[in-house]
């Protein structure tokens, strides 16, 4: 999977959460600030993504370093284990 | 023995008194003694006086940083001011409303659009970091203080502003006599300890996050203050870092929590209690949490800011009292009204009203509204009519069935259609505008008639209203429709949303930002 891949999934992940379309992202763009994400609509995000392309979460793992931006979130997702894909 | 506080600082002084080296307030960055916090806050009490503050003057605080928050709470109450502390986002319309409404003389924040609003109202405003800077320092001589203010324990020192059934919020007076009534109240059934880390991931604008300062200091806990960052994914981290052993949460922090555990290797050991505010907590998150933590201890709540709690559960009753929102607090009773105002039987639904010391003063500077919602019997004794509808058991166990007016909860907040719905039709192109508050698993509905797209509604009443407040979804009709009396039908309503397609595109704003 490459930063590519990652940026697609995160696209449909992101319109699932924000109940609204969510195109062309990005690496700047701050979660917090700019998408407006909260702690749960993040946690949704992850849970989209598990679904998606089998992010396999480690909640020791998770940091918020890693929820800052979109390409600190990639590099999160790319440095993640991935498993089986559910949808 | 001490007296008991009649101040709200001398909470903190007596801590301080009883255990100066304790740790009062960590952060990942550090951490305060109780010793250092009061020594603290006397500085930034010094500071605010030099700055002509004075008993009965108000200070508004809108910032996210919770120890800052802290010294100011403490700083005001030692002085006889009355704060009033807005959720960081409060800003623009929402922020003027609140100036305008409670007449501050002073303004603290970080924000520089802050700053804007403070200069145009010809109020003083003070940057939260270089106070907070100043106030931790130990060389910074201490303005000498007022020697007696001549605070009352029955002047207020404290306004929340809320949401209701009116399109502004309006803020609810606390006086230090009615905080520290139910600071105690809380204490006698939660029992911190002094040995106790309570980690607190909710802002402190939130006011159970403000009485988790009280709570920790009458028990000489640490409390530990997670970021909003820090409190989100990373939760379960943060929690082990912190070694917390209490949490108080909403449901969302709850269903955060199990849904981390159920990817976890079954840590937080020392975890020994949670507890629950806001809206209810779901039957799946506590099993999930019993499952992965067998020592957690819940103990769930129900309250509203007039009265600040009004019942907990003992610890673990929900299992042997499913579906129940607790007992009245100790030395406060509920009851059950009918609509002609006569009390009901066990077992009956009505509304909840509540009598004892943590019936708060009522609404600042709205007597009609006060007089509607904190009756005096016999034109005598305060009750204050809730707007909770329910019933109580034979034992007194609460149980919440719903409200009869326009609020909801969304993540926690207690939101008014009416705010809502008049923050949409303020922006320019819509015509009308209709909340759907959230049932089951669905978020909040805002339905608008506009000649504008519905992302463009969403953008545009963030002029007018806090983010937090605007409903994730907006759907655009040709017309809302309407019953027999010209009202909005809000089950026609329901329907027709149902059919349509979520179909929005990306605005132009919203890429805007995006593009920096």
């Amino acid at each position: 999977m490459d930063r590519q891949n990652v940026l697609t999934a995160l696209e449909k992940a992101l319109t699932d959460v924000l109940e609204r379309p969510v195109t062309g992202l990005t690496g700047d763009v701050k979660l917090f600030d700019d998408l407006h994400l909260d702690s749960t609509t993040m946690l949704e995000m992850l849970m989209a993504l598990e679904d998606s392309i089998g992010l396999v979460v480690d909640p020791e793992d998770l940091d918020a370093d890693d929820f800052v931006s979109v390409d600190t979130f990639t590099d999160f997702v790319l440095a993640s284990r991935l498993g089986q894909v559910t949808a | 023995m001490t007296r008991p506080a009649q101040l709200l600082h001398e909470l903190l002084d007596q801590a301080a008194e009883r255990s100066p080296h304790s740790v009062a307030l960590s952060t990942q960055g550090g951490s305060l003694t109780y010793g250092e916090l009061a020594e603290a806050s006397v500085r930034m009490a010094g500071r605010l006086h030099v700055e002509g503050l004075k008993r009965g003057d108000r200070m508004v605080v809108t910032a996210s940083d919770g120890l800052g928050i802290a010294l100011l709470v403490y700083a005001a109450s030692r002085l006889g001011i009355v704060f009033s502390v807005l959720h960081e986002q409060v800003r623009g319309g929402p922020l003027e409303h609140v100036v305008k409404d409670c007449e501050p003389e002073l303004l603290v924040s970080d924000d520089p659009e802050v700053a804007h609003t403070a200069i145009r109202h010809h109020l003083t405003f003070l940057r939260i970091e270089e106070l907070v800077r100043a106030a931790l320092d130990p060389r910074t001589v201490s303005a000498p203080l007022p020697e007696n203010p001549g605070t009352l324990t029955v002047d207020p020192v404290s306004l929340i502003y809320t949401s209701g059934t009116t399109s502004l919020p309006k803020a609810v007076v606390s006086t230090h006599q009615q905080v520290l009534f139910s600071a105690t109240a809380i204490q006698a059934c939660l029992d911190y300890r002094a040995d106790d880390v309570v980690y607190c991931p909710l802002p402190l604008s939130f006011d159970y996050g403000l009485y988790q300062v009280y709570l920790s200091a009458l028990s000489g806990a640490r409390l530990h203050l997670g970021t909003v960052a820090e409190a989100g994914p990373p939760l379960l981290r943060s929690l082990e870092a912190a070694g917390a052993t209490v949490l108080p949460g909403v449901p969302s922090v709850a269903d955060r929590l199990a849904w981390l555990l159920r990817r976890g290797t079954g840590r937080l050991g020392r975890l020994r209690l949670l507890t629950n505010t806001g809206a209810a907590l779901s039957d799946s998150t506590m099993s999930a949490l019993r499952d992965a933590l067998p020592q957690l201890r819940i103990q769930v709540m129900y309250g509203l800011t007039e009265c600040k709690r009004t019942a907990i559960m003992p610890p673990d009753g929900d299992l042997t009292h499913p579906g129940s929102c607790g007992i009245p607090l100790p030395g406060t009773e509920v009851f059950v009204i009918g609509d002609d105002g006569e009390r009901l039987p066990a077992g009956e639904i009505g509304q909840f009203v509540v009598r004892g010391p943590n019936v708060m003063a009522g609404y600042w500077r709205r007597p009609e509204l006060t007089a509607e919602r904190f009756p005096r019997t016999g034109g005598l004794f305060p009750e204050l009519r809730t707007g909770d509808y329910g019933w109580q058991d034979k034992d007194g166990y609460l149980y919440f069935s719903g409200r009869r007016d326009d609020l909801y909860k969304e993540r926690g907040f207690r939101l008014s259609a009416t705010e809502v719905e008049a923050a949409a039709t303020r922006v320019d192109g819509v015509t009308s505008a209709a909340v759907l508050p959230p049932e089951g698993r669905r978020t909040a509905i805002l339905a608008v008639v506009a000649d504008i797209t519905a992302d463009e509604v969403r953008e545009g009443m963030r002029d007018h209203i806090e983010p937090f407040k605007i409903p994730r979804r907006c759907v655009r009709l040709d017309a809302l429709p309407t019953n027999g009396n010209g009202k909005v039908d809000r089950k026609k309503l329901a329907a027709l949303v149902e059919q349509t397609p979520a179909t929005s595109v990306i605005t132009e704003a919203l890429q805007a930002r995006l593009a920096h």
